[in-house]
């Protein structure tokens, strides 16, 4: 009897057990005491009263940040919050780029989610169309409007800019001078070049094409030099998202150009085989000429390669210019209209919308460029060579303006793989990235 | 005086402590697997996505319709199916024998048995990034490098047309020791007699090998199979890692068609639909092993 009343009771306890671990977690002490905080925040209802009682109590309002970039690259921005904002201690949440939205997506909907949430553009619009995020329209009134047009959804700016992003073509100095190469100007001069490179046995181009990621940037800048900045072409991105505008039959003689990167082997199937990672280890240390990529790389190049002469050219198009690079206004620092310490969110951002936390940011994004009104940083060495774009504004990410449908960039680049496989034609191609914005916009 | 007749209990006859027992793992089962899959059945006949989460209406067919005009659909069934048969067949073709050698009385017998599951000890994901490096096309990838030393052209694993064979390749890698040692345990099992017997009569390794050792496999043959094929159909994470359903969709599978589709562009009752085909298709499969597997049973038995 005894011991069926022992198994009984072990099993009851197993069960509840088990039950229990699926509510939800009252987490370590801090989170205890931070949910405590949340309480009295919430009844006293100003940030004020909280921080005070926080202080008196000697505990913070603890904040949960996500970004899908690693925490590396925002760590002088959290060390300035950290003493900026003392009573607030910022959780910082890494979330791998390809799950991202859709981790942010489930939490936002299930109610909860990190208070401060670096959006995209796409991610922007979408979530401000359902109720998720907070109004930041007297912060973003001190920002250019080129930074947050991106994040305006029916007159209302949702997310404040942060440090612009770009890329171009780093190239290795070294090599350059050493083969006695001059630098191209145009988009015809820049296939020379790599045919010179190929002549002399050296590969021009490292490109990790396992990632759909090269192929569209490269791409794409072209027909940013050659169309989507033309008058022609300017108004394409809006009749994109409107749904008044194709790719196939509009980008095809463009493409069909910039195709010689294909057919004079400059990107070649083999790439196919080979990962972002590798590439840059094959230009960092010396086995290639240029790598396409961005600041945000600088710091892994130059760890493998402390000697390499480093500097960056723009993508060009068939006639001469200051050249282009991709790129746009970064993540967009949005609060969580659910988040239970807004207020606190909102004196973070506060924080951010200064020049000392805008050079903070930018510390682990140099290169970038500030979108408060009257703040500008040094461009560091290592981009002399697209001063001239940076300076003329010719940084633009033709996604960015597709709305909801910002997401069929990846499909964009899938395609392009395709393509350089020879699986599909060019027209195919920008048929099925047609047909994935339509589903997309649909929605 | 009436004598007190303990009930004593059968094998298989727990009565009301049935219940107890049950009721843990049932209470999981049911909020982790039928809910959920009752809600993802619900949700395909909705308008569900990331832009309507309440308020969902009723679209009939329309789902499934989507996922059946979707040419990804079967270019990612075609690759599931390839994916389950041949990581299934080989685990099956090499593990058997492996098995049966490893069963012998080798001197490096225990550290050999180590040394084939080994692999199976880890990720998926993590064998995937490994076998990423190795089968690289660039200078730094070992195969390609050995080549290159021995004066041959790059290989590269990763076109459209070997993409997915290279994936099945590694899973291969990692999975046949696994089969292996279930094989094993299937062998111990088979008594020592019966190959005595066979010894008397005659009978040399090889028609030993096919007359007893072979036929006495079924259990363990069927559950490599059905484990394998259910498994195969559901791979997702040694593509994620090696391929992420590339190049273009050449690799792309039920399940990484699935999280895209459904999940990352945010087509939740597509994706939902999309789940409850995946589900029909495994259930059939899974019918249709059982079956031969029912049958082979019966011949020997």
């Amino acid at each position: 009897m005894k011991k069926k009343l022992l198994s009984v009771l072990l099993s009851t306890c197993l069960a509840v057990g088990l039950l229990s671990g699926c509510g939800k977690d009252a987490g370590t002490p801090a989170d205890a005491a931070v949910a405590a905080d949340d309480s009295a925040a919430e009844e006293s209802g100003t940030l004020e009263e909280s921080l005070q009682e926080g202080e008196a109590s000697g505990e913070k309002i603890r904040l949960r940040m996500s970004y899908w970039n690693s925490e590396d690259t925002v760590q002088a921005l959290l060390d300035f919050l950290a003493q900026a904002v003392p009573n607030v201690e910022i959780e910082y949440q890494f979330i791998e780029n390809s799950n991202y939205d859709t981790i942010i997506d489930t939490q936002l909907v299930a109610g909860e989610g990190p208070d401060i949430i670096c959006e995209s553009a796409g991610g922007v619009l979408k979530h401000a169309r359902l109720g998720y995020l907070a109004q930041v329209n007297d912060l973003a009134a001190d920002y250019s409007a080129a930074g947050t047009s991106l994040f305006t959804y029916e007159g209302n700016v949702y997310a404040l800019p942060g440090i612009s992003w770009f890329e171009g073509i780093y190239y290795n100095k070294a090599i350059f001078e050493e083969n006695n190469i001059a630098l191209p100007k145009t988009f015809d001069e820049y296939i020379a070049v790599c045919k010179q490179f190929q002549e002399l046995g050296i590969t021009p181009l490292a490109a990790g094409l396992k990632s759909w990621e090269p192929m569209l940037k490269n791409s794409m800048a072209f027909v940013t030099a050659e169309y989507l900045s033309t008058e022609e072409g300017k108004s394409f991105g809006e009749d994109y998202r409107n749904g008044e505008a194709a790719m196939a039959g509009t980008w095809n003689v463009y493409l069909e150009k910039w195709s010689e990167m294909i057919t004079e082997g400059i990107y070649t199937t083999d790439m196919i085989g080979i990962d972002h990672d590798q590439a840059l280890e094959q230009f960092a240390t010396g086995n290639a000429a240029m790598f396409c990529s961005g600041p945000w790389d600088y710091d892994a190049i130059m760890a493998k390669n402390p000697d390499l002469a480093l500097d960056m050219m723009p993508f060009y198009g068939t006639q001469e210019s200051e050249g282009w690079l991709i790129g746009g206004p970064g993540c967009g620092f949005a609060v969580n209209e659910n988040s239970a310490n807004k207020e606190a969110a909102m004196e973070v951002l506060t924080a951010i919308s200064t020049y000392e936390g805008q050079k903070a940011f930018w510390e682990n994004n140099q290169g970038g460029s500030s979108f408060l009104s009257g703040v500008s940083f040094e461009l560091p060495e290592a981009y002399t060579g697209v001063s001239e774009a940076l300076a003329a504004g010719n940084v633009y990410c033709p996604w960015n303006e597709w709305g909801t449908a910002a997401g069929a960039h990846e499909n964009y680049g899938t395609e392009m793989q395709n393509y350089l496989l020879g699986i599909s034609d060019l027209n195919t191609t920008l048929q099925n990235v047609d047909t994935a914005v339509s589903e997309l916009l649909a929605k | 005086m009436k004598n007190k007749i303990k009930k004593r209990r059968q094998c298989g006859t727990l009565g009301g402590y049935f219940a107890v027992f049950i009721l843990p793992a049932l209470i999981i089962y049911l909020t982790f697997s039928i809910l959920p899959f009752l809600y993802t059945f619900i949700y395909s006949f909705t308008d569900y996505s990331d832009i309507k989460v309440t308020n969902l209406d009723f679209v009939g067919f329309k789902n499934y319709l989507t996922v059946l005009k979707n040419p990804l659909m079967k270019t990612a069934i075609k690759n599931s199916l390839i994916y389950a048969v041949m990581l299934t067949g080989f685990q099956v073709i090499l593990g058997l024998p492996l098995a049966a050698l490893l069963n012998k009385k080798l001197k490096t017998r225990n550290l050999l048995r180590a040394v084939f599951f080994f692999p199976a000890v880890f990720s998926s994901l993590i064998i995937g990034y490994l076998w990423n490096f190795i089968m690289s096309s660039s200078d730094y990838g070992l195969i390609n490098n050995f080549l290159h030393k021995l004066g041959f052209a790059t290989f590269n694993f990763f076109t459209a047309d070997r993409a997915l064979y290279s994936v099945i390749l590694t899973q291969i890698w990692q999975w046949t020791g696994w089969a292996m040692v279930i094989f094993l345990a299937n062998l111990q099992g088979i008594s020592s007699e019966l190959y005595e017997a066979a010894s008397i009569d005659g009978a040399d390794g090889r028609q030993q090998f096919f007359r007893i050792t072979l036929p006495l496999m079924c259990p363990s043959v069927k559950i490599i199979v059905v484990t394998g094929l259910i498994g195969g159909m559901k791979a997702f994470d040694a593509i994620y890692s090696m391929t992420s359903g590339g190049p273009g969709n050449a690799t792309e599978t039920v399940m990484t068609v699935m999280m895209k589709k459904g999940i990352s562009d945010g087509f939740y009752a597509v994706g939902s639909a999309f789940g409850v085909c995946f589900f029909v298709i495994v259930m059939i499969i899974s019918g249709f092993t059982n079956k031969i597997m029912a049958k082979w049973s019966e011949a020997i038995s």
